[in-house]
């Protein structure tokens, strides 16, 4: 999956989390006809519990479902990290979030969502 | 040979039969699922255990894949302590190794789901295997000889928008699962988690009603077993319950209580008179009061002792309408009979020793006023010859002062004893019904300040003054009797100010009575005390109190006074220092 920093320094740290938020979106719009609504929610949550070690700036995601997110709190959440550290911390989150998504159904629903996620990203760079 | 308009004409009917059959295939796929997914929603809607589900679940699934075995792990609840419990269904007999696999996988999968796991081994142990009967009907089956998963579906349980728990499949062939037929297993999963969902609740609903049965039964035994009896009464003032207690105390009654009629209405039907105490003391709860210790004599009015049984009743109200009437009463009854003998007794104990005190009492104060005198007129004589005399001892130091000193003390505790005695008297004649009063026409000022007077002698460090606010003070009354009441309060109001300071005796006129306070700036009394303090030999129990002398009898009898006159004594604490005793005294007595 492209980085979004890997080629985009002069991205602003609003632009990347925007940028995240619209593909774990996607990722629900296509998880949910298969296994309901609440599934990405709680793998959103769950991915945020493996990474916060990493990356303490994500742990408000644990707690609080990503749809609770406003953008308002998500830009609170996140001043003081560099786009660059955003970018790495949020696509660790979304490795984890495909990790658990392999986990539950194998490869039936995840390559395409994968390959639809990672088009979005290099198009949004 | 077809024309090109046959030939067109033969292709569009052609592709309209082609259109039609794969609308009709379709219809047909669409009828066939709906009828797949109504068998299931039923077997669902039926099952009423989760044994039940599981069969339901198995059979659905089986429909769609040929798998080995599918999982049920539910999410613990705080009923239950949060801790989960796992279902294994296995198709068909499962090798030791896939178990382990299977549940390796559960717990991973439960992990991405949030559903907190300790280990997979603690899963292992805690999991209950529900394998289909005809499996545990053919032992001959042989066991499944793969060791690995090969294929693995989990579907999170969903119950309003709450993950319940999760559905596992798992196959020994790999692409075993297919992205088709995803969106049918997970309505599958819906209709389980609903059902499970609904167990649960069913389950969570027989286990509270089994303990609110197993309290009410509780209740009841503990209510059947108490000694005191209890009475409840609906909002109308009808007995609902009796225990077996209330029963047997209010037998006397020789009325069936419970026959759905209210007390009120019940009583005037029976010959029993205490039923309208009873009856009285019902409405007063249900008026929103709580009666408390109210003496009932239940038994026939010719026993020396009839039943006396001591009734608390107070107003049951409803949790959601505690401020609105309330929907019964429950009321406690005690038989104090034998503490009405005991009572009795020491009544009559009391009333002979103080008759029997009286009179050897009346010999040594008569005595000992004849020494006294003696012994005065004797040192008259003496100092009237001293003059002529002088080589006799001077009257200060003759042996017959000393003896007359020992005298005036023997005669002050005489009368402190008669006193004693008096109120003693008093008591047995308060409680035998025999106070009489000696009615008669007087000014209420003159006793007032008589007693006033008589104090302040005695009180060297308290000043006693009577306020008169009234222009008539003409009264019917007990003249010695009001004395010995004014007399009381002021010996207390000087007692308990042992610092001293101001006592006054206050006299208001009213429309038809007399007002009369005595307001001193003693210790006060404790406000848990207030309402005991008119009881017979009631001491205020504190550490102060105990350098005063009293046997707590003169309140008890000043009470009985002044209610034999239709007047009324109460207490209160001052604001600052001390407290104030008010009493009532009709112009004319209002005696019962």
């Amino acid at each position: 999956m492209p980085h979004m920093s890997d080629h985009s320094f002069s991205v602003s740290r609003e632009q990347v989390a925007d940028a995240y938020l619209k593909v774990i979106r996607l990722i629900d719009d296509r998880v949910t006809p298969f296994l309901g609504k609440v599934t990405t929610r709680v793998l959103v949550q769950g991915a945020a519990r493996k990474v916060m070690s990493t990356y303490p700036f994500l742990h408000f995601l644990v707690k609080m479902p990503y749809t609770d997110v406003t953008p308002a709190f998500m830009h609170e959440q996140f001043s003081g990290v560099t786009p660059t550290e955003l970018a790495a911390g949020l696509d660790a989150l979304l490795q984890e979030c495909f990790a658990g998504l392999k986990e539950l159904t194998g490869d039936l629903i995840a390559p395409p969502i994968y390959d639809e996620v990672t088009r979005q990203l290099e198009q949004l760079q | 040979m077809e024309s090109s308009v046959q030939s067109e004409i033969k292709l569009a009917e052609s592709a309209f039969r082609s259109s039609h059959a794969q609308n009709g295939d379709r219809l047909a796929a669409i009828r066939k699922e709906m009828e797949y997914l109504n068998t299931i929603g039923k077997s669902f809607v039926a099952a009423i255990d989760r044994f039940q589900v599981h069969r339901a679940l198995l059979a659905a699934l089986q429909e769609l894949y040929s798998f080995a075995a599918c999982s049920i792990l539910l999410r613990g609840d705080p009923y239950e302590l949060f801790i989960n419990e796992l279902f294994i269904i296995p198709c068909y007999p499962l090798s030791e190794a896939f178990f382990q696999a299977m549940v390796q996988r559960i717990a991973s999968a439960a992990r991405v789901m949030n559903i907190p796991i300790v280990s997979a081994e603690e899963l292992a142990i805690t999991s209950y295997l529900d394998a289909p009967d005809e499996l545990s009907y053919a032992p001959e089956q042989h066991m499944v000889g793969a060791t690995e998963i090969g294929a693995c579906l989990n579907i999170p349980l969903t119950v309003e928008d709450r993950i319940v728990g999760m559905l596992s499949l798992f196959d020994e062939r790999a692409g075993t699962f297919d992205t088709d037929l995803l969106k049918l297993t997970t309505m599958i999963a819906d209709y389980a988690a609903v059902a499970l969902e609904n167990v649960r609740l069913r389950e969570r609903e027989t286990a509270l009603w089994r303990q609110a049965e197993s309290d009410r039964k509780r209740l009841e035994l503990i209510i059947s077993s108490m000694a005191e009896g209890l009475l409840i009464t609906n909002e109308q003032g009808t007995i609902t319950s009796l225990n077996y207690s209330a029963q047997h105390l209010l037998a006397q009654a020789e009325v069936d209580l419970k026959q759905d009629i209210p007390l009120r209405q019940l009583a005037p039907a029976s010959n029993v008179y205490w039923l309208y105490k009873l009856a009285e003391i019902i409405d007063q709860a249900l008026a929103g009061q709580t009666v408390m210790n109210q003496e009932l004599i239940a038994g026939e009015s010719g026993e020396t002792i009839p039943l006396t049984l001591s009734i608390s009743a107070a107003p049951l109200h409803d949790d959601s309408q505690a401020q609105v009437r309330p929907v019964g009463v429950v009321a406690v009854l005690n038989d104090i009979t034998a503490n009405k003998q005991i009572e009795k007794l020491k009544d009559e104990f009391v009333s002979v020793v103080s008759h029997e005190l009286r009179t050897p009492l009346t010999a040594i104060k008569g005595y000992t006023q004849h020494l006294v005198r003696r012994i005065e007129r004797r040192l008259r004589k003496v100092q009237q010859r001293q003059p002529e005399k002088s080589s006799t001892p001077a009257a200060s130091e003759l042996p017959e002062l000393l003896d007359l000193r020992s005298l005036y003390i023997v005669q002050s505790q005489a009368e402190h004893l008669e006193r004693l005695v008096n109120d003693l008297l008093d008591l047995s004649r308060v409680q035998l019904g025999n106070l009489r009063l000696q009615f008669e026409s007087f000014p209420l000022v003159d006793i007032l300040a008589a007693c006033v007077r008589s104090a302040q002698t005695s009180a060297e460090l308290h000043t006693i003054s009577l306020d008169i606010q009234a222009m008539d003070t003409q009264i019917v009354a007990d003249k010695n009797r009001i004395s010995q009441i004014v007399g009381n309060i002021l010996d207390n109001a000087v007692k308990y100010s042992p610092q001293g300071g101001q006592v006054t005796v206050r006299l208001e006129e009213r429309e038809d009575d007399y007002f009369v306070s005595i307001v001193d700036e003693g210790i006060g009394i404790n406000s848990e005390y207030l309402d005991h303090i008119f009881e017979r030999f009631y001491r205020v129990r504190n550490i102060a109190s105990r350098q005063y002398a009293g046997i707590g009898l003169g309140l008890y009898v000043t009470k009985a006074i002044i209610e034999g006159h239709g007047g009324q004594i109460w207490v209160s604490n001052n604001e600052g220092l001390g407290c104030t005793f008010s009493f009532t005294l009709p112009r004319t007595p209002r005696t019962s």
